[in-house]
């Protein structure tokens, strides 16, 4: 069970800013983004344009292996403008 | 305010009230430095013909602080005489004109405060989970630094 933050853009598709998943312990980045692209169907039209932020590290979607533990923070990362 | 020991320091803010550059200014403020340098963010008023109201700015705080004090250790390996360095973000509501950001950067001479400087905003704005969207008259729009590099330059 990770919790997973939704930032910007990716909060106005999901419709909400935080809730628990539960995924598997050891998943893909890829795999992550289409567990939860299948809770939030509206975030697939942003699929090309968001990274991951794993336990506050960034990820790509992808290959990457990610081994996730219980209460994990992994956050949705819209094409960032601060400054 | 005394600084006894003048032990180089950051001093990094999310804030939603006003930025101050008084304020921002006189934390980086060493007497074995003969340089403060600033940078202030401020927010234009228009995009692409349209007007915009106002901007908002969310952000991943907690990741955010720890991205802005990565950069803080990035800057003291690469200019090591940099004394004291402060970021300010604004968060929520910003006005048109008033700053977003201010960032001030002490040394004992100026070139390296100035280049620290010029660093501290550039790679904030390429890796600092902060995010600015502009209100306009009827509609919004989220925008995208350019040196985002997961952002599409085409869209």
């Amino acid at each position: 069970q990770v919790s997973v933050l939704y930032f910007a853009r990716s909060a106005e598709l999901a419709g909400l800013r935080c809730e628990t998943l539960s995924v598997p312990r050891e998943i893909t980045s890829l795999q992550l983004w289409e567990e939860i692209v299948k809770v939030h169907p509206r975030l697939a039209a942003i699929r090309d344009q968001v990274v991951f932020a794993v336990r506050q590290e960034y990820v790509l979607l992808g290959d990457q292996l990610l081994i996730l533990q219980p209460g994990d923070e992994v956050a949705i990362i819209p094409p960032i403008s601060g400054g | 305010m005394e600084k006894s020991e003048d032990v180089p320091k950051d001093f990094i803010k999310l804030k939603l009230e006003k930025l101050s550059v008084d304020e921002v200014s006189e934390l980086v403020v060493s007497p074995y430095c003969g340089a403060v340098s600033l940078f202030i963010g401020t927010t234009r008023n228009n995009f692409e013909g349209k007007k915009v109201i106002h901007l908002e700015y969310e952000a991943y705080t907690s990741m955010a602080e720890t991205e802005i004090k990565k950069i803080c250790r990035d800057v003291r390996q690469k200019w090591p005489s940099v004394k004291h360095i402060a970021v300010h973000h604004r968060l929520g509501v910003v006005p048109i004109t008033e700053a977003s950001v201010i960032i001030a950067v002490s040394s004992p001479h100026r070139a390296e405060s100035l280049e620290a400087v010029m660093y501290c905003i550039n790679t904030l704005k390429a890796s600092v989970p902060i995010w600015k969207k502009e209100i306009y008259e009827d509609e919004h729009s989220w925008k995208e630094n350019k040196e985002c590099f997961w952002a599409n330059s085409e869209k």
